[in-house]
């Protein structure tokens, strides 16, 4: 008993001491990643593909291990990251605007300042792309159709509460038009009724219809300037559209992070952005890559809270 | 569109891959010959285990399990009149008889080639339906689907056998566990007391795997099986090449019984036993001498083992087109391929044709080294597995079962419905409610809701939507067929009972 009280204490010494020392020693033991997926999923991929890469940039033998806590699109996995210990032993992957719609879709255990804000590092784009042969080639002529039998376009896309849905919601506040939307579970169903000429328009992300454009019409894509993933897609901003919008994943802690602990991993994020073997990784797992860091990747969450919160004031989808 | 099927010819027999077929074949046996483990179960089990695997290596394991055990379940049969899986009741009928008059040798070896050929005959179908079908299915479009699910929930009434009440019951049951989770549509919560885990709704696999094997695995640790004993004197082996010409005269029912148990695996909802039964009723009635058959025809056996064979591969046909399995045990293989991030449907061929038509192989593989494995050297040994100690059995499947269910997410809530789920099983089981409308009102619930909703979408309100082009119309004609077709046949037989009497 004696013994075990005295290597208690020495434990808990040794402990404070860990403590004081912190910074320096960041990180002596494994980081968690948390991911709110399937391994094998999107999320997941990018995940495993940074890891390394962190890895290397926080230097010293530390390592990151992949954890998967798949279920409820995510709000599982980014829950346990919220409320874990702010430590810099537990990070997370976080989904826009999908973490951020959740808050206000339905209950959530965290809100936007639950986080301390990492790198966003894929940014997938939104694209319009309609069926061949149903005679809607160009954004113009989808426009011009929807506005002059408002709701007969019938639109594709996965659930409502994501980057398909506000792209649209955008669109229809940009030109006036109205369309049915039409839910599937995914964006490989919505794909596979786009195919199959079931609905007329779908809006997807830019590596989900790369391999598709023989049999789908792709009328643009939601950025400011052409995508390196696929140049030869005209941007909707070329067409007279000011759209931009796209599905983004990225890394998060918990809130409260040590000052020292958040500089060293935003340090290592940030090199992300430069390192070619980092992005030729990213370009065969057709991940589009947009790192944003720090205060910078708060903004832009932030943004995306209030659009879907004033989207939900006026038009609450469910 | 067959060019694929060559090219993935060089994966399969690679040696991993190849070994896989092996030993789902001999594990299938084993399993199979079990009385209590069924094809089912195995595989609902082994899901969870081949996360880590090369898909093909998991999907071969699962090939050779299922061809295994439609055959392992004759060894039971006819040693002990004990099927050791519900497909194998119709060998009983034969198969022990001849077992008594001490051909019990001859009955498995008629069983194994029997077994084999529908396999082999079912495979083949696969290969050449579901490639041409899966460019058909890009015609589907919520409304189609929606009916082709509404056309499985009908064919449920085969299913429903002596009780059509209880049957009703555990169709309703699995409908309802279909609504828990979000809603497909606008996402809001349904039965899930505020659940997180409970939101992606209820994974078939953990519903399975407390439906079937739970409740097998009690009555193996509950009661325990009179076995006299497997005399050698039964079986009366002889090489299994001396036996075939003595099967000469079956071909005509190899071929019916192949004919059968195809279209049967490809109706959604009837499965192995309903294709044996069907088959077994239509080859005595064929029969020369009708009278003998129970008596210890080898034909009846022939008839039943080549029909629950013959529905393995084709149960594939609507779940790798469609993504609607055929029977229990394909819904649990498309949970295998979900595993792997294989999404059925027509993309499945076009975005991973090495995997799709290696599994086709896997399928022709498994069938045709039943006869290697099954046939001359093993029987004897597999007939004495019936002696191994039950419990000991139940305990090992139990520990697998927990271990593997919390695998699949890593987290205890999923063990825990799945013991839930093994309760429920158990009382139904006790009660005699029979438990594939469960899992057919599970997985076709789902896919008519969500179907239903996205067509009427689709048509903005306008029901007409549902009968707009002639592929709902003929799924129309067949659900209609399905509810009313037995309903006049029962009719016209009693008319014509009057008329005699």
């Amino acid at each position: 008993m004696l013994k075990l009280i005295k290597s208690a204490t020495i434990a808990g010494t040794m402990a404070l001491v860990a403590g004081a020392a912190f910074a320096q020693d960041y990180p002596s033991k494994p980081i968690e990643v948390i991911v709110g997926y399937s391994a094998g999923g999107g999320t997941d991929v990018m995940a495993r593909t940074a890891a390394p890469f962190i890895e290397k940039y926080l230097g010293d033998g530390s390592s990151l291990v992949v954890k998967n806590m798949p279920g409820a699109s995510g709000q599982i996995g980014v829950t346990e990251a919220a409320t874990a210990d702010a430590d810099g032993y537990t990070l997370g992957t976080f989904n826009l605007p999908g973490m951020m719609a959740r808050t206000i879709d339905r209950e959530a255990a965290y809100d936007r300042d639950s986080f301390t804000y990492l790198a966003n590092v894929v940014n997938d784009p939104n694209v319009i792309v309609t069926t061949k042969g149903g005679g809607l080639d160009s954004i113009d002529k989808l426009v011009e159709e929807a506005k002059a039998n408002p709701g007969a376009v019938t639109v594709g896309m996965s659930s409502l509460g994501g980057d398909d849905h506000f792209m649209l919601i955008k669109l229809q506040e940009l030109t006036g038009a109205e369309f049915t939307i039409v839910p599937f579970k995914g964006s490989a169903p919505a794909r596979t009724a786009l195919m199959g000429g079931h609905v007329a328009m779908g809006i997807l992300n830019i590596s989900e219809v790369a391999e598709f454009q023989e049999e789908l019409n792709v009328l643009g894509v939601a950025t400011e300037e052409r995508s390196d993933f696929a140049p030869d897609l005209a941007t909707f901003k070329e067409q007279g559209y000011d759209l931009i919008n796209g599905s983004m994943r990225g890394f998060i802690a918990p809130a409260g992070l040590p000052e020292d602990v958040r500089a060293k991993l935003l340090d290592a994020f940030a090199q992300l952005e430069t390192d070619e073997e980092f992005l030729a990784a990213m370009k065969a797992t057709a991940n589009p890559v947009e790192v944003v860091t720090g205060d910078d990747f708060k903004t832009l969450t932030s943004d995306l809270y209030d659009l879907a919160k004033s989207v939900w004031e006026t038009t609450p989808w469910n | 569109m067959y060019s694929d099927l060559l090219s993935a010819l060089p994966e399969v027999i690679g040696f991993s891959n190849f070994a896989a077929v092996i030993i789902g074949v001999i594990a299938g046996i084993v399993v199979g010959a079990m009385p209590g483990l069924s094809a089912t179960m195995a595989i609902s089990v082994l899901v969870p285990f081949t996360f880590g695997l090369e898909p093909l290596v998991a999907l071969g394991l699962m090939a050779g399990i299922y061809n295994g055990a439609m055959y392992g379940g004759a060894i039971p049969a006819v040693l002990l009149r004990i099927p050791g899986t519900p497909a194998a009741v119709a060998t009983t009928f034969d198969g022990y008889p001849m077992a008594q008059k001490g051909e019990g040798g001859f009955a498995l070896q008629v069983a194994v080639v029997s077994s084999a050929i529908g396999g082999i005959a079912s495979a083949f179908a696969l290969m050449l339906l579901a490639p041409p079908l899966s460019k058909v299915t890009l015609l589907f479009g919520p409304s189609e689907v929606f009916w082709v699910a509404v056309f499985g929930l009908a064919s449920i009434i085969f299913l429903l056998g002596g009780n059509p009440v209880k049957g009703l019951i555990s169709a309703c049951f699995g409908v309802f566990v279909s609504v828990i989770g979000a809603d497909p549509i606008y996402g809001t919560d349904r039965f899930t007391f505020g659940q997180l885990e409970m939101l992606d709704g209820i994974s078939i696999v953990i519903l399975l795997v407390g439906l079937y094997a739970l409740p097998p695995v009690i009555d193996l640790l509950e009661t325990p099986l009179k076995t006299d004993g497997v005399e050698s004197s039964k079986l009366g082996t002889e090489p299994i090449w001396k036996a075939m010409p003595r099967m000469k005269g079956f071909w005509k029912t190899w071929l019916r019984s192949s004919v059968i148990g195809i279209w049967i695996g490809i109706l959604p909802g009837a499965g192995g036993s309903m294709a044996a039964f069907m088959s077994y009723n239509e080859a005595r009635r064929s029969s020369k001498n009708p009278e003998k058959w129970g008596e210890g025809e080898p034909e009846g056996v022939a008839a039943s083992e080549t029909a629950n064979n013959a529905d393995t591969a084709s149960a594939l046909i609507p779940a790798l087109t469609l993504g609607i399995p055929g029977t229990a045990v394909a819904a649990v293989m498309l949970g295998g391929l979900l595993v792997h991030g294989l999404q059925p449907g027509p993309m499945l061929f076009r975005e991973n044709p090495d995997v799709v038509f290696g599994f086709m192989w896997q399928f022709l593989f498994g069938a045709i080294l039943l006869i290697l494995l099954g046939g001359s050297l093993a029987t004897n040994s597999f007939a004495r597995l019936l002696n191994l100690p039950r419990p000991l059995l139940g305990s090992v499947i139990i520990v697998l079962m927990l271990i593997g269910v919390y695998s699949i997410h890593g987290r205890m809530f999923d063990v825990y419905l799945m013991l839930g789920f093994g309760a429920v099983g158990w009382v139904m089981d006790k009660l005699k409610f029979p438990l594939p409308p469960v899992v057919l009102g599970l997985i076709l619930g789902g896919f008519a809701e969500e179907n239903l909703r996205l067509a009427l979408r689709i048509g903005r309100g306008d029901w007409g939507v549902l009968f707009q082009n002639t592929t709902s119309l003929i799924l129309v004609a067949l659900t209609v067929a399905v509810i009313v077709g037995p309903i006049v046949k029962r009719r016209i037989l009693d008319r014509r009972k009057q008329a005699e009497s």
